[in-house]
């Protein structure tokens, strides 16, 4: 009985002692941004990548990852993700990281990549699969666009009901077409529609920041 | 609802019928009504009263064996801070005792030189009875003779006779003189004398005081072990008192560990970079937890082999030489965990310029990181914290073991309280749910109140018949 006792102790403190030792992915956040480089919002590069790198990149602690992706005409493919990164859990290594990183966004912003046609739901989908594999706790998407998508022909995009499962997506510095500032029905129901179609396939929350300097109370309020 | 109506198309009636039925068919079954209401009310508020009962004894029982904890620990308190008496008292009388000889024997030396030059004094010289009137005797019979011979031998007796007077009185004088002097050098031995006496005195009034102490501390310690009311009471606030104040004392240092374990926390997760998660808990900051914490074992051990804490009694049994062995250990390792701790200090201060230096450039600006005096102010202020809370952490030890005594009675006089307001609690409950179910039973013989006054009347017709036509039984109310 004693013994049955003792194994019954060692076994609860080898379970509780599994249980206590947690993955710490649960505890990451991983960030994708998707930048439209198509039509009239290509010009806003600049802009975009100045956010990123004041907004975004210093709310990453060690063990955070980024991948930043354009959007263009055929977004879901290898070659639209500009660059991917994974800060090193020391402070003094992930600092240099983070400047490695500007540089590269700089660059991306200096560069000449344009589009004509806009698969958001392409970079969506390829944002969902990166921020998927990474396992972490929080997984959050900032889309640089103006949400006007247009396909080209023979390109199909079907959201499956978990492509998004809990993932909390946010829209910003969406740039208002001429047609919306004509009816702005038209841009309200626009993102209305990515709202439902969004949602409907998983997505933890839909926001759209109007004002870069609301970043930091997003991310806190994901996490 | 219409198929209980009795009569089809007249409800009042129908009603009326059912509420006559239901009363004469309950004052047929009040018997076992008023059982089944008594047996529920039994149940529940008995239930409750058991739980009242249980309750009252088990703080009862609590409140003798937490007596007996304090009147034991207040015993063993009381002979320890007598022991420390005694040997205080043994040593102050030693170290009194030992220089008592020597007032004895300074005493004696004074007293045998006061007899000494008593006796000088008390040797008187010889006075030169009657010389004045044998010289005036001698000058008178000087002219009363014609005869030369018998006046030159009186006038040489005269002389003779003068010189000796001013020799005797000379010599009078001389002795008189030295007995003065005697009696001078006599007056700072008298005076010697009087402090060696009033040092004796002091010696005297301090074991006397010593033992009033012991008298003091012999009553303390008989009131206890009588286990009178009093000194229970007496017990109990001064140990509530240590409770509260080593609390405070404990919650204090808490709060120091808490900006001590953020102090390091940050400079460790460079020193510590590991992903891993010890419940919810990066292993960065578990190990500036555990660096906290050895500090406060430290500390624990450090004055436990100092004697000023007796929480290891192992420690405590141990011979001096080992004691020393732990002492220097605990002091190394408090110097070594303060040392590294005021160097993480540092490299905290380092880590959050650059992460400022950096942010400033990811938003645009140019990163300046410039020493102001500021900046170092804030990096001596930061080192010399950490170097000084691991100190001032391990003196958590002393408050820590005048909670853990004074815990047990402060837990169970807060488990008497919630014990006894359960037991009130229930008693309440049970006696509203007594009351609820008498009120039950009052509406049920109001309800039935007609047949039973009915019966009542037949009973009492038949009372009042003769003896032999009554064989019916009065129907009770």
């Amino acid at each position: 009985m004693i013994n049955i006792l003792k194994r019954s102790v060692l076994l609860a403190t080898l379970v509780f002692g599994a249980a206590a030792c947690t993955d710490s992915k649960l505890y990451e956040t991983s960030y994708c941004t998707l930048v439209d480089v198509s039509g009239t919002y290509a010009s806003e590069k600049d802009n975009v990548v100045n956010i990123v790198k004041a907004g975004v990149v210093p709310e990453m602690v060690p063990g955070d990852s980024l991948f930043f992706v354009k959007i263009d005409s055929n977004s879901y493919a290898e070659e639209n993700l500009v660059t991917k990164l994974t800060l090193d859990y020391r402070p003094t290594k992930a600092n240099g990281q983070k400047l490695a990183l500007a540089k590269t966004l700089d660059k991306f912003a200096s560069g000449k990549a344009r589009s004509k046609l806009t698969d958001i739901s392409g970079a969506l989908m390829l944002c969902s699969d990166f921020l998927k594999a990474t396992q972490s706790g929080t997984q959050i998407m900032f889309v640089f666009s103006d949400m006007k998508e247009e396909l080209p022909k023979g390109v199909v995009r079907r959201f499956k009901d978990d492509e998004f499962d809990g993932i909390n997506i946010a829209a910003m510095n969406i740039i208002k077409l001429n047609k919306d500032s004509s009816n702005p029905e038209v841009y309200r129901n626009r993102l209305e529609k990515w709202d439902e179609r969004l949602v409907s396939s998983g997505a933890k929350s839909w926001n759209t920041l109007i004002d870069a300097s609301k970043i930091q109370e997003f991310i806190s309020s994901t996490k | 609802m219409e198929y209980l109506y009795i009569v089809p198309g007249m409800p009042g009636v129908s009603i009326a019928i059912l509420v006559l039925f239901s009363m004469i068919f309950l004052f047929f079954a009040r018997e076992p009504v008023h059982k089944m209401i008594q047996a529920m009310s039994d149940g529940s508020a008995g239930g409750l009263r058991k739980l009242a009962e249980w309750t009252k004894k088990s703080a009862e029982a609590m409140r003798e064996k937490d007596k007996k904890v304090l009147l034991e620990s207040g015993v063993a308190k009381m002979q320890g801070e007598i022991l420390q008496e005694f040997s205080r008292i043994d040593a102050a009388n030693t170290k009194s005792l030992s220089g008592y000889p020597k007032i004895q024997l300074r005493l004696d030396e004074s007293i045998s030189r006061i007899e000494r030059d008593y006796e000088d004094c008390g040797q008187v010289s010889p006075m030169a009875p009657g010389w004045s009137e044998v010289v005036e005797s001698i000058a008178k019979a000087q002219g009363s003779t014609t005869d030369r011979i018998i006046e030159k031998m009186l006038g040489e007796i005269h002389k003779s006779a003068v010189a000796g007077e001013k020799k005797a009185l000379s010599e009078f004088r001389d002795a008189t003189s030295k007995r003065h002097k005697i009696l001078t050098a006599m007056a700072p031995v008298w005076k010697r004398v009087e402090k060696l006496g009033k040092d004796v005195g002091n010696q005297v009034d301090k074991v006397m005081e010593n033992g009033r102490n012991i008298e003091k501390y012999m009553t303390q310690y008989e009131k206890i072990s009588a286990a009178e009311p009093e000194s229970v009471d007496l017990l109990s606030s001064k140990v509530t008192k240590l409770f509260i104040i080593s609390l405070i004392v404990i919650c204090v240092g808490l709060v120091g560990a808490f900006i001590n374990f953020n102090l390091i926390a940050l400079p460790m997760s460079e020193l510590v970079p590991a992903g891993v998660r010890v419940a919810g808990m990066a292993v960065s900051e578990v190990s500036a937890l555990v660096i906290v914490a050895l500090e406060l074992v430290l500390g624990i051990f450090l004055f436990e082999a100092m004697g000023v804490t007796h929480t290891f009694p192992q420690i405590a049994n141990m011979t001096r030489g080992k004691r020393k062995i732990i002492l220097y250990g605990a002091l190394f390792g408090l110097l070594f965990l303060s040392s590294v701790e005021a160097s993480l200090a540092v490299l905290r201060e380092n880590l959050a310029e650059a992460k400022t230096a950096l942010d400033i450039s990811l938003a645009g600006g140019v990163a300046q990181i410039t020493q102001s005096l500021n900046s170092n102010i804030t990096v001596i202020g930061q080192a010399l914290l950490g170097f000084v809370l691991p100190w001032i952490l391990a003196v958590i030890a002393i408050p820590l073991e005048m909670f853990i005594e004074a815990s047990q009675h402060a837990f169970a006089r807060i488990y008497n309280i919630v014990i006894t307001l359960l037991c009130h609690l229930a008693n309440g409950i049970a006696y509203l749910i007594e009351s609820l179910f008498k009120i039950l039973m009052h509406i049920f013989d109001i309800y039935i109140v007609v047949p039973a006054q009915i019966a009542n009347l037949i009973a009492g017709k038949r009372a009042a018949t003769p003896r032999g036509h009554s064989g019916a039984t009065a129907v009770a109310s």
